[in-house]
């Protein structure tokens, strides 16, 4: 049964509900890390009550022309067939009734009990059809992940992605869309027997690595692991976690050769006291304290998207749209809004944004958008291209303050170090972006300390003692082969001696699938606890953007012994002179994480470090 | 083109003169008379601006200032709560009111950008605060209290901001004197950290108070004044007055 249903307008006025109380406060966490985070084209939001108390699934229908919210909650192990049959008919209903200033509609009441026991009905029917016409294949859907919980019945074209990527996770690889209606049939029938069958069912569905990856209630449940952990995620596929005994590290050997015996080939004393290096005085001003100077070319409409638009449309025929466009009653449907949407979506593709972040984002603005009445003399391109761009800033703007200078001096006063951790796959830059953040610290009069915990790269270590040589600061450093997790505590320890404001800490790129390597990060991280865990990206890479990010927090969630895991709080985007304006990967890695861009890297010296100018990455992306 | 013109010409010159400056008379009278109605009418705008973090109440101080009651509770904002309308408590009196155009707009920081286009239009501000859950929440308030202070518009045109210290009706609220204290005192450390680094990192345009001395609103030059109410049980005399201070002076 429906826990509650609610329904209020955008700008926060509740106009009428029906329910039980609800525990925790599932609508305000829906709107703040689901709808505004253009997350609106999901199928549905897990909700977990603080505490364990209860765990709850809401599903939402948008009126746009009303500018209203319809959201239903209920207990997350209940699988309600009906239940977006019957937002779309308390839509139709409510609008009828719905007057602007009006802000009582108890009278509502009756006619929701009315649909209600239609939905009901209706659903019943339903599955009463599937079930007969199914029997003879219900055995074997046991091992369907729990998918009646992701859509029931609906069919969704994220659902077809995401089972490609379940085919991947060696589930029985059949297309999504024939197996919701009929695992839901089949679910409903055991729901009697065995409420233990649909955990577990969730349980798998909890453990199976998500790839599609849009699922920040899960990066959140991640966060609240706690007690969900035994119960529904013990259950999992994931590898079996506790090592039995700790194994002494091995040298990693990549092919057959014989494993050198000593790798360690810095020399003891002897090179400390050269001074060939330059010591770098001063460099300049590092970029990001200068200001960045935008250029205001007119953002004009281009014409080229009429043309775009035209075959689309074709068949309402040119003069009517026109006088639709100039009348403005036009109510936007989905099928006007998809050439526009295809179009910005092509054009976000060739940005290189990632394709799956591109299509989310296109089905939420159309999520948005429909059902709009058309404001007069603006066409269906305009306002959809209005509409994204709106996404994109709400988007790229930071959900909470980047001051690290603030954060270093509130550090300051509670006397201990600043520490950040950057991480990140190899080769991305770590260990140069370190330098230039230790320069511009070092240009605001704060202590600086380095951390070389990258003991496995040949040269990391000398790498960052050059640099700390150049910056005349020190470093922390225990030579190679050595427990990155340890060398971090004992370095942080040593700046609390000698007084250093931050410390950064250098770890050694790793791939984001090596199991053993996402396990030592974790234990560096959650040992130490940093302040900041900073996730190094390049502004090359395209697709995989979204998988490095998505795998980086669920094994940093994964792996972590304690319930609320640390998970990637900013990102640093690095080799950024490197693209033009393909500045695409940006917003997929702020969209998959929901981490803001701390820093961005645009050159090799020290002072080519700067801040993201989010004005003109949207303006880049939708040009 | 050329040819045109040459006809206007020639039949300007055929009209009889009065004609011509009777014209010209009634031309710079509609010129006059828009632009003083415009420079007039500038003065006198009535918005108010609520501004302040997500769930400090200004959804709910919104409808108590309509409606007199904040109907069936709210939720996050997600768009700008937007209305013109004479003050629920005002509606007894008698005469000619004022009406009052309220705004109130989100405080998730993803939607800040939007306090942009609302406030060259401010006559005033009200920034909200929750007193319930200040201290968790104070760097961030004072944040965004700082944000606001310096904006290019509020200091040049000295517009002024009640702090309103919201949910006073609860046991556990704290009082004005120390949230004002508080915000003070975070501002200043803001002051020196924001002063520290140069021109990209300051989004505004202006600092703050006396260099040298701690912070104290008092040194604001538009008007900073601290309130307390309760946006649930109707508590708002403080906000009312500030509000018919501005709007009718």
């Amino acid at each position: 049964m429906l826990e509650q249903l609610l329904i209020f307008t955008r700008g926060g006025l509740i106009l009428w509900e029906l329910g039980n109380a609800l525990k925790g406060s599932p609508i305000d966490a829906l709107i703040r890390s689901c709808l505004l985070e253009e997350r609106s084209a999901d199928a549905a939001f897990h909700y977990d009550a603080p505490a364990g108390c209860a765990a709850y699934t809401l599903k939402w229908a948008f009126d746009n022309d009303l500018g209203l919210v319809f959201v239903a909650v209920y207990q997350r192990i209940l699988h309600l067939l009906y239940v977006d049959d019957l937002l779309a008919a308390a839509r139709r209903e409510f609008s009828r009734v719905y007057e602007p200033k009006r802000t009582s509609y108890d009278d509502f009441d009756e006619t929701f009990r009315q649909l209600q026991k239609e939905a009901e009905a209706r659903a019943e029917e339903m599955r009463r059809f599937k079930q007969a016409g199914r029997a003879p294949a219900a055995p074997g859907k046991k091992q369907v992940p729990g998918a009646a919980s992701r859509g029931s019945g609906k069919q969704r074209s994220s659902g077809g992605g995401g089972s490609g990527k379940d085919e991947s996770d060696g589930y029985p690889g059949k297309g999504r869309r024939s197996e919701n209606g009929s695992s839901n049939g089949h679910e409903n029938e055991i729901k009697p027997n065995s409420r233990a069958q649909n955990v577990v069912v969730h349980g798998k569905e909890n453990g199976a690595p998500r790839v599609d990856a849009f699922d920040v209630s899960k990066l959140q449940k991640l966060r609240s692991k706690g007690a969900k952990k035994t119960d529904t995620g013990g259950g999992g596929c994931k590898a079996a976690k506790a090592e039995p005994k700790k194994i002494a590290k091995k040298n990693r050997v990549w092919d057959d050769s014989p494993s050198e015996s000593r790798l360690d080939f810095t020399d003891p004393v002897a090179d400390r006291g050269e001074g060939p290096e330059v010591v770098v005085a001063d460099q300049g001003e590092s970029m990001m304290d200068k200001e960045e100077i935008v250029s205001s070319d007119s953002e004009g409409e281009e014409d080229e998207e009429v043309g775009n638009e035209k075959p689309g449309t074709k068949k309402k025929g040119w003069f009517s749209s026109m006088l639709q466009s100039i009348s403005g009653n036009a109510v936007l449907e989905k099928s006007d809004l998809r050439p526009a949407l295809k179009a910005l979506k092509d054009r976000l593709m060739t940005k290189n944004v990632a394709e799956e972040i591109a299509e989310k984002l296109c089905e939420s603005v159309a999520t948005s958008l429909e059902g709009k009445k058309l404001g007069s003399f603006t066409r269906v391109s305009s306002t959809v291209q209005t509409a994204m761009e709106e996404a994109l800033l709400r988007i790229l703007t930071p959900k909470r303050s980047i001051d690290i200078l603030r954060d270093v001096h509130a550090a300051k006063e509670q006397g201990r170090p600043y520490v950040v951790v950057f991480v990140g796959v190899n080769g991305v830059g770590k260990s140069t972006n370190l330098a230039k953040v230790a320069y511009w610290l070092l240009q605001h009069k704060i202590n600086v300390m380095l951390a070389a915990c990258d003991t496995f790269r040949s040269g990391a270590v000398e790498q960052l003692r050059t640099h700390a040589r150049r910056l005349q600061i020190p470093i922390f450093e225990k030579g190679y082969e050595k427990d990155p997790a340890i060398v971090a505590n004992e370095a942080i320890q040593e700046a609390k001696r000698n007084n250093s404001d931050v410390v950064l800490v250098d770890t050694a790129g790793r791939m984001q699938d090596n199991e053993p390597l996402m396990r030592a990060l974790s234990k560096l991280i959650n040992l130490n606890n940093p302040d900041l865990v900073l996730f190094v990206g390049e502004a090359l890479v395209g697709n995989d953007a979204v998988d490095q990010l998505t795998k980086f927090n669920q094994k940093l969630a994964d792996l972590s012994m304690v319930p609320n895991a640390r998970l990637i709080d900013g990102i640093l985007l690095t080799k950024f002179d490197t693209i033009d304006d393909k500045v695409g990967a940006a917003l997929s890695m702020v969209y998959v994480s929901g981490a803001p861009v701390m820093f961005v890297g645009c050159g090799q010296s020290y002072t080519d470090l700067k801040k993201l100018n989010i004005k003109s990455i949207v303006k880049t992306l939708l040009k | 083109m050329e040819k045109w013109i040459h006809q206007i010409e020639e039949w300007i010159h055929q009209q009889p003169i009065e004609q011509l400056y009777v014209a010209f008379a009634v031309l710079v009278f509609t010129f006059v008379f828009f632009g003083l109605f415009r420079i007039l009418r500038r003065s006198k705008s009535n918005t108010i601006v609520l501004v302040g973090l997500s769930g400090s109440g200004k959804t709910v101080l919104f409808y108590q200032l309509r409606d007199g009651s904040p109907h069936l509770g709210t939720v996050t904002s997600m768009e700008p709560n937007d209305g013109t309308f004479v003050l629920h408590s005002e509606l007894e009196k008698k005469g000619k009111l004022n009406p009052v155009h309220l705004i109130d707009v989100p405080g998730h920081s993803r939607l800040r950008p939007k306090l942009d286009e609302f406030l060259p239009h401010a006559a005033g501000v009200i920034f909200v605060v929750d007193s319930l859950d200040f201290l968790p929440n104070c760097r961030a308030a004072a944040e965004y209290l700082y944000d606001v202070l310096t904006k290019a518009i509020i200091v040049k045109r000295r517009i002024p901001i009640l702090i309103l210290c919201n949910k006073a009706d609860k046991v556990t609220a704290h009082s004005k004197e120390f949230i004002r204290k508080q915000l003070e005192k975070e501002i200043d450390k803001l002051r020196t950290s924001r002063s520290a680094i140069s021109t990209a990192d300051i989004t505004s345009d202006y600092t703050l108070g006396v260099p040298g001395e701690a912070f104290s609103f008092s040194h604001c030059q538009n008007k900073v004044t601290v309130a307390d109410a309760s946006g649930l049980t109707g508590e708002i005399s403080q906000v009312e007055q500030f509000i018919r201070e501005l709007v009718r002076p």
